[in-house]
């Protein structure tokens, strides 16, 4: 799950969020466990910080579902560490999911507002 | 695609463990690391920057446990886990396993045995095509409403046989004897008399050879006949050219046209060997007074048996209305053949069989039930600590669920042993003679559809009663029972309560089954001690058939009679020898209409039957029938001379009432033959051990021979060799008579009663068995309420009670809940034994006796039961106790 952390506080995060999320930080380039951290945490301004015990197992299902791929490579500062990036079909997941948010976001929006 | 990859992953993740293992702690290191690093640059100690991460990743093996449930195989590895863990519960815990593990095997094995003969005999459709459009004809009498699978005469069959517009044939077919000679020893062969379209109307077709033609079945047509492939392989060796050749049945020559396949059999014929044409004359087949064969049809495709019933109805109408005086208040029914066929099979033996075993399987299933939940209560304390420290509730189910598989895996295995035991064990039972009535022979093996039923319905007793209100209380109080103490937890309560409830029904049910089985194996230890009315001991018997082409003159057939009698009288330690055409427990039998003389014509419907038997002079002498009334026939009783006739009691008082039966006249048979009383003798049972014997009467053989004789031998001596004297005495007087059947009495006797017999071993087993399912019931839920009670037990003995009266509290408590059982048990067999009455001889379904010696008799067990866990909490140390955790 990812939790709401950081100063800055916020809201819970829409539950089953968090795939989306990774396949969109690996989007442009790969990066490993702690990379992902970083940069969601990055993004969301500090909003979201993944929990590792949420992260692994996401990956591990990813991978399998053939979204990502995993490749042991040098760290920046020369340690191993296993490298995520994404695939064609995480890329099509990627983009399916994103309309599908898109979609309900302003569904959502647009019932807020007539009321 | 990436299914496949998927599974390669996992494959590889499962038996690549170590590597798996390794990259997860070296990418969760480097994790920690980068974290670590990440908060170094933002000033904070290397250390508490450490810490901080750590904390923010929790427990790592727990990280570690969420990454490995992630995929697919770490399911199968922990239901690998849990098996193994399942097994070493039940090896851990050996008296709760193989009272599981036996009760299982009982109740599954009990049933799938019983349910497999029903399955065989009864429900399976019959081995030819398309069985539905098979209908038997059965008589009816509207007056009487009696019905008889016959049809009503053979011109009313012929009408319909030639009019009938619903059925694409109709047969019928009669059970026949024939002689065989030449080709070896004479022989009595059983076979049958049929119609020419018999064999094509089943749709089964000969193995070699052809079918019989409409040809074959015309009066004065050449002999043909059709054997079976046993008579084909035993008496003719097989022989490649045996269709064609002739065969010798009662001196006249066949000629084999066909053999039937081994697999061939039609039920209610019996064993049969042989089939020849019936080959009606014009006569026979314009007789509409006499019915002598049954009938069955195939119906056109598409048409009901409601539409040719009515044909058939309105055919036998007409014929009323036409021939008023033979047809008067007769019509005929259809019945499903199949259906013919299985009522000679499901008797209501096998459905009081089938009934108690069902109880039984009840019974099993609440013991089942107890033990679950006794085994999954006892664990309420480990699963607590496993839900404390994180195990998912789904978890903890799958665990308990593979566990309890595991348990019912065995059980299954024990029942399918004991399934085999006991279809085997029934099988073995079945007279040769009786095997030829059940389908295939009566030979049947375990359905193991049967076994995998009965096992649902325990595993879902389990499942149900047992697993899930445990899991309920463990779930709901995990704080309480972590509090509790060990031994107390989870048994008190919800579960314990359940338990009681279970051990009731229980003992509920097993008094039903007892008091069943017990008034079934009395009645049947009644009517073996009654005794038939004569002396069945040491009497050895023969029966012949002598055939009407050689024995032409009633003279031939007295001089055979008279011939082998004196042959018989002259062996060593023979006391008796006696000749009857109506051996008790032999194949024939005549039953004769008869009546007082004096009576004016009586109407039909009201006439009298009796049994009538000719027979020999000393014949009563030889049975050891008392004479109560008159003389018995002597040498003056001639062919000839007046003809004179013995009754029995029953018919003498159901013909002349009101006066001395010697000296009356009495008619029998169609032409009314008059015949002066000169005796009465003692009803002897004739057909049935558990039967008041019938009417009966006797005239001497002199003066009416018959073809069918049944010499009974009285020996004082042993019995062993009478057999081979026997038949040297018939074949040195007719070197090519056959013979039927050389037996004692007491052999003839158990064949006739062999279905009684099995049942009432069966029953006998049951009984037990339900009785030790009970026990093992009640010894469970005691031995747990001992073990829960430990801790007072010892405070009280602490404070110095009596070892002895600690026990006996403890055989009290028992007692209590099993006399709640006794008492409701036997309200429910007093509403429910009076469904026995028809399988009951002179017992009655609330016979008094049982229904106090069986309750005292299952406390007394209970008791026992109860002995063990009381004595352990005899046995209990006080301070070992009180330290207990």
């Amino acid at each position: 799950m990812v939790e709401s952390g950081g100063a800055g506080g916020g809201g819970e995060l829409v539950p089953g969020t968090l795939e989306m999320m990774i396949l969109k930080t690996l989007e442009l380039e790969p990066r490993h466990g702690w990379g992902i951290t970083v940069r969601i945490e990055q993004i969301s301004n500090g909003v979201f910080r993944v929990n590792p015990g949420s992260l692994f197992p996401a990956l591990k299902r990813m991978v399998r579902a053939g979204l990502l791929k995993e490749e042991w490579r040098a760290t920046e500062n020369n340690r191993r560490a296993k490298y995520y990036s994404i695939t064609r079909r995480g890329k099509t997941r990627l983009e399916a999911e994103t309309k599908q948010w898109d979609r309900q976001i302003s569904a959502i929006a647009r019932i807020l507002q007539a009321s | 695609m990436s299914i496949l990859k998927n599974l390669g992953a996992g494959l590889r993740g499962l038996f690549r463990k170590k590597t798996t293992e390794r990259d997860m702690d070296e990418e969760l290191g480097s994790y920690l690391d980068a974290a670590g690093k990440e908060d170094t640059r933002a000033g904070i100690s290397a250390a508490s920057a450490n810490r901080a991460a750590r904390v923010r990743m929790g427990s790592v093996e727990s990280v570690k446990e969420g990454i490995r449930a992630a995929t697919w195989e770490s399911t199968l590895e922990s239901l690998w886990r849990d098996l193994l863990h399942g097994l070493r519960v039940l090896v851990r815990r050996p008296g709760f396993t193989a009272m599981a593990v036996l009760t299982l095997g009982l109740g599954i094995g009990a049933n799938s045995a019983i349910f497999s003969f029903v399955d065989a005999w009864m429900i399976k459709p019959l081995p030819y095509p398309e069985a539905d459009r098979l209908m038997a004809f059965l008589a009816h009498n509207t007056k009487t409403g009696t019905e008889w699978d016959q049809v009503t005469s053979t011109a009313d069959f012929v009408d319909f046989q030639k009019q009938t517009k619903t059925f694409e044939s109709t047969v019928a077919w009669n059970n026949w004897n024939f002689n065989l000679t030449g080709d070896g020893p004479p022989a009595l062969v059983e076979g049958g008399l049929v119609n020419w379209g018999f064999f094509d109307s089943l749709g089964v077709k000969p193995e070699l050879g052809r079918s019989f033609l409409p040809d074959d079945d015309k009066a004065g047509a050449p002999h043909v006949a059709i054997i079976s492939s046993g008579l084909w392989q035993g008496r003719y060796g097989g022989d490649p050219n045996i269709v064609g050749r002739k065969i010798l049945i009662s001196g006249e020559p066949y000629s084999v046209v066909g053999v039937m396949p081994a697999s061939f059999q039609f039920p209610i014929m019996g064993i049969a060997n042989i089939w020849a044409p019936m080959a009606m004359s014009d006569k026979a087949l314009n007789d509409r007074s006499n019915s002598w064969f049954s009938a069955f049809g195939r119906l056109k495709p598409g048409v009901s048996q409601e539409q040719a019933a009515t044909e058939l109805a309105g055919l036998m109408d007409t014929l009323e209305k036409e021939y008023p005086n033979t047809n008067k208040n007769s019509t005929m029914l259809l019945s499903p053949l199949p259906y013919e066929i299985g009522k000679e099979e499901g008797t209501e033996q096998v459905m009081i069989c089938m009934w108690i075993v069902s109880l039984i399987l009840l019974i099993a299933c609440a013991n089942v039930a107890s033990l679950t939940l006794s085994h999954a209560a006892r664990r309420a304390k480990e699963f607590a600590v496993r839900t404390a420290t994180g195990a998912t509730r789904g978890r903890l189910v799958r665990q308990l669920l593979t566990e309890t598989l595991v348990l019912f895996f065995f059980g299954a295995i024990a029942g399918v042993g004991f399934g085999v035991l006991g279809v085997d064990w029934i099988v073995a039972q079945i007279p040769d003679h009786v095997r030829g009535y059940l389908v295939n022979y009566g030979r049947m093996s375990l359905s193991y559809t049967t076994v995998a039923f009965t096992l649902a319905i325990a595993l879902f007793c389990g499942l149900i009663f047992g697993i899930a209100p445990a899991f309920q209380t463990s779930k709901l109080d995990v704080n309480g029972i972590l509090k509790e103490e060990a031994g107390r937890g989870g048994s008190s309560g919800r579960s314990g309560r359940l338990r009681r409830v279970f051990v009731v029904g229980e003992v509920v049910l097993a008094m039903v089954v007892l008091i069943a089985t017990t008034l079934l194996v009395k009645s049947f230890v009644v009517a073996a001690r009654s005794g038939v009315g004569f002396d069945t001991e040491n009497v050895m018997t023969a029966q012949v058939t002598l055939p009407p082409a050689k024995y032409k003159t009633d003279a031939q057939a007295r001089n055979f009679t008279d011939d082998v009698l004196a042959r018989l009288r002259s062996l060593p330690h023979v006391i008796g020898a006696a000749v009857t055409s109506g051996l008790p427990y032999g194949g024939f039998g005549q039953t004769v209409i008869v009546d007082a003389a004096a009576k004016p014509v009586t109407q039909p419907g009201e006439q009298l039957g009796a049994r009538f038997s000719a027979i020999s002079a000393d014949y009563f002498s030889a049975m050891r029938i008392p004479l109560l009334e008159g003389r018995t026939f002597n040498s003056n009783d001639a062919s000839g001379m007046e003809r004179v006739a013995i009754v029995n009691r029953r018919l003498a008082d159901k013909l002349w009432p009101d006066r001395d039966a010697i000296g009356q006249q009495l008619k029998y048979g169609d032409d009314n033959t008059v015949a002066t009383v000169v005796g009465v003798v003692a009803g002897i049972k004739m057909y049935q051990v558990r039967a008041r014997p019938e009417r009966q009467m006797y005239v001497p053989v002199e003066q009416a021979p018959s073809k069918n004789l049944g010499f009974a031998v009285r020996t004082e001596g042993d019995m062993t060799p009478l057999p081979a004297a026997i038949r040297a005495a018939i074949w040195g007087v007719d070197a090519d008579q056959p013979i039927s059947g050389v037996d004692s009495f007491d052999t003839l006797m158990a064949i006739q009663d062999a279905g009684n017999r099995v049942v009432t071993k069966l029953m006998g087993f049951f009984g037990v068995l339900a009785a030790f399912l009970g026990a093992i019931g009640i010894f469970g839920v005691m031995a747990q309420t001992v073990a829960q009670r430990t801790r007072e037990i010892g405070i009280r003995m602490a404070l110095g009670a009596e070892p002895g009266r600690v026990m006996r509290s403890v055989i009290v408590q028992g007692l209590k809940l099993t006399s709640v059982g006794i008492v409701l048990g036997i309200l429910l067999s007093l509403a429910t034994t009076r469904w026995l009455a028809v399988m009951l001889y002179q017992v009655a379904p609330t016979d008094l006796v049982t229904f106090v010696t069986v309750p005292l008799g299952f406390a007394l067990v209970a008791a026992a039961a109860c002995y063990l866990p009381a004595r352990r909490a005899m046995q209990v140390d006080p301070i070992v106790s009180l330290r207990h955790e």
